[in-house]
């Protein structure tokens, strides 16, 4: 189709965020029900990355480090409470989301 | 393969995410849209041209649009591609059910197409093509500049492939691992113990992409909900808006309490199939607990499916008739009082389960009553057709086919909701020739009725509209004689769901196996039409294709379509307009 002078045509229509924030999820979501380790953890560190920047470029905060600090904490808190109370393959779930928390601590992508 | 394997995965992951980050840092400067700081919405504002930038081009544009149209657009691609996929499933079926006996595809294939078949209609198809429908066309009925959360409403759409590819991976899968992950075969209600002690893992996988598409129906219908009540133009209040949008508003509401349910029922499954919880375990809740859940989503569902649909038939059909739709009001009430009825019917699937009988007698009467608001609406299509000024172009002739299989697929509906009756019908095919009359008999052809109305606007161009006569015949004469059939075998007692039957049905499946393949051919007539006319139709020389304005019928849509169409004329060729001879004007 082509452009579109129309309505909506004042400001950009056009978000690189959006479809990592879903498949992200959904990358996670196989990872922790599968359970494969390395997925499990790309797909959180995919998904709130993508959820932090979202929040950035929509101008909800200022600062994409607070956010990903504030997530990753969240993160270490989840996994850490699963990885300590559970064993087995639940066990390793925990741990998946706790790596991610701490991959996300201490890695951002440059344009963040 | 342990170690080696997860050493693969964690260098595939790191790819991914490396190409993502350099992806990223390519195109992060922009700025979409101001920050909320700076004031909110945009009702009314205009913030004048300075942030104006193209989209970028290609695949792109498709990967990071948050335009309403270009994601309508979307949703209506995936919702096709999905139509054709269950679609083609179901012909599979249908060939195998052709002979009594086991000959082409094997029972355990049947199972398999059979479950698939149902989730992608209703979950891949179903309402992806109501919320294209509902992108494109709410906000610009309504006076909106864009849906009120175009990043959600991005999300949304985007979640719904990696959900399609849950779904249907169990059948690459299969092959791939040589049968150790297999398509789900639990049937689209996934039923416990059934589907809990299946141990194939492809019905996790399912159960995953089913999850992801509910999150994305429950996102798609706040960012509905919120653009309907906050989002209108000026001139738009409760009173006159459109009952397109009324529907959607309606339905919205549905799907945001009953998705959120199946999400949870989903969860319960994956825990007592994966984590080993007792939800619907014998010694836990028992399985017909998990009905309950699930067909207190199940059934609002099917009305999430069905009220847009005929929202849409309420505004195409007075546009066709020369009249105003009759008694506006009661339509609209009629939607509100089937939205509210329909989460008190739930247990209306279950009559045979053995609950006490004075809860099922009480589901039955609001089955019952649920009837009403329906045929109040039925009475309505047929009174604004009476006396009216018919023209019969193919959305005309879609909504006239929606409203007859809408009565059959309805009145058949009826009897099922008695007792006495449902128990000697549960579970034969009369149910599926029932549903098969709504879901395909009405809703997909109301969507037709959607996609041929508005072909003009989202394309520019006109359909062929001998091949869009043909598409109507041929579905029409397909769903009836296939569905008639299936009502009949369901009246001799043929139950549903088996790949093999008795001998004594033979003649009544090879009936309903041609319709499925007149109305598969139909079809292929409507994909040809649509490409060939997107590509190469004659373009439409006027705003108004239909001829609405001279019965003072014009909706926002169409003036916004003419002030496009000036623009464009004036960025191309300095608004000169020129007489194209294929140029077509209504009928």
């Amino acid at each position: 189709m082509d452009e579109q002078p129309g309505l909506s045509d004042e400001y950009r229509k056009a978000s690189p965020w959006p479809l990592f924030v879903a498949f992200g999820l959904a990358i996670f979501e196989v990872g922790i029900v599968w359970p494969l380790f390395p997925v499990a953890v790309g797909g959180l560190l995919l998904f709130v990355g993508s959820v932090v920047g979202i929040l950035r470029e929509s101008g909800y905060i200022a600062n994409p480090w607070k956010g990903l600090v504030a997530a990753s904490v969240v993160c270490l808190a989840a996994g850490g409470l699963i990885a300590l109370t559970t064993t087995g393959s639940v066990h390793l779930r925990g741990v998946a989301i706790l790596a991610g928390g701490v991959f996300g601590s201490i890695w951002q992508p440059e344009s963040v | 393969m342990a170690e080696v394997g997860q050493i693969a995965l964690t260098v595939v992951m790191g790819g991914i995410l490396f190409a993502v980050a350099t992806f990223l840092t390519r195109i992060e400067d922009w700025r979409s849209y101001r920050p909320l700081a700076s004031g909110g919405g945009y009702v009314g504002e205009r913030t004048g041209r300075t942030h104006h930038e193209e989209k970028p081009a290609g695949i792109v544009r498709w990967l990071t649009t948050v335009d309403h149209k270009d994601i309508g657009m979307l949703y209506g691609v995936y919702g096709l591609v999905a139509f054709a996929f269950g679609g083609v499933a179901v012909l599979l079926m249908r060939a195998e059910l052709a002979v009594p006996e086991e000959a082409f595809i094997g029972a355990n294939f049947y199972n398999s197409l059979l479950t698939t078949h149902g989730i992608t209609m209703l979950f891949l198809f179903g309402t992806p093509i109501i919320a294209a429908f509902g992108n494109y066309f709410v906000p610009l009925l309504i006076g909106a500049d864009d849906m009120a959360f175009p990043r959600i409403n991005a999300i949304a759409f985007w979640l719904l492939p990696p959900a399609a590819i849950l779904i249907w991976a169990g059948f690459p899968l299969a092959t791939l691992t040589g049968g150790e992950v297999e398509p789900a075969q639990t049937a689209w209600t996934m039923y416990t113990p059934l589907s809990a002690e299946q141990a194939n893992p492809g019905v996790d996988l399912m159960l995953l992409g089913l999850h992801l598409s509910g999150v994305s129906a429950t996102m798609g219908a706040i960012n509905f909900i919120a653009t309907i009540f906050t989002e209108r133009g000026e001139e738009v209040d409760w009173a006159n808006l459109d009952i397109f949008s009324w529907t959607m508003l309606t339905q919205s509401g549905l799907i945001l309490f009953a998705f959120p349910l199946l999400g949870s029922v989903l969860v319960m499954l994956l825990l007592d199939r994966n984590f080993g919880t007792t939800f619907f375990t014998v010694e836990g809740g028992g399985a017909v607990l998990y009905q309950h859940l699930f067909w207190f989503f199940g059934h609002p569902e099917v009305y999430i499916l069905v009220l847009p649909p005929m929202g849409l038939v309420s505004l195409i059909l007075p546009r066709f008739s020369g009249r105003k739709l009759f008694g506006f009001k009661f339509v609209v009430y009629s939607t509100l009082a089937i939205g509210v009825l329909s989460f008190g019917v739930w247990a209306h699937h279950m009559f045979s389960v053995g609950m006490d009988p004075r809860i099922r007698a009480s589901f039955m009467a609001v089955s019952l009553a649920i009837a009403i608001p329906s045929a109040v609406k039925v009475f309505n299509w047929i009174t604004t057709m009476w006396n009216g000024r018919l023209r019969l172009t193919a959305p005309m002739l879609f909504c006239i086919g929606f409203v007859q299989n809408f009565i059959i697929g309805g009145v058949t509906g009826v009897f099922l909701a008695s007792i006495p009756v449902d128990l000697v019908l549960h579970d034969t095919y009369y149910v599926v020739g029932h549903f098969h009359f709504i879901v395909m008999g009405a809703i997909a052809v109301a969507g037709f009725a959607g996609i041929y109305y508005w072909f003009p606007l989202y394309t520019g161009r006109m359909y062929q509209k001998t091949l869009a006569k043909i598409h109507f015949w041929l579905t029409m004469i397909g769903s009836n004689v296939t569905f008639i059939a299936m009502l009949v075998l369901g009246y001799g007692g043929m139950p549903r769901r088996y790949a093999t039957y008795l001998p004594q049905f033979a003649a009544l499946h090879v009936v309903a196996t041609v319709g499925a393949f007149v109305m598969a051919f139909g079809q292929l007539v409507f994909v040809y039409n649509l490409v060939v006319s997107w590509l190469e139709g004659p373009r439409v020389e006027s705003g108004d294709p239909w001829n609405l304005e001279e019965d003072g019928m014009l909706t926002h849509e169409w003036t916004w379509f003419e002030r496009k169409r000036e623009t464009d004329l004036a960025l191309t060729d300095g608004g000169e307009r020129v007489e194209d001879p294929r140029t077509s004007k209504d009928e």
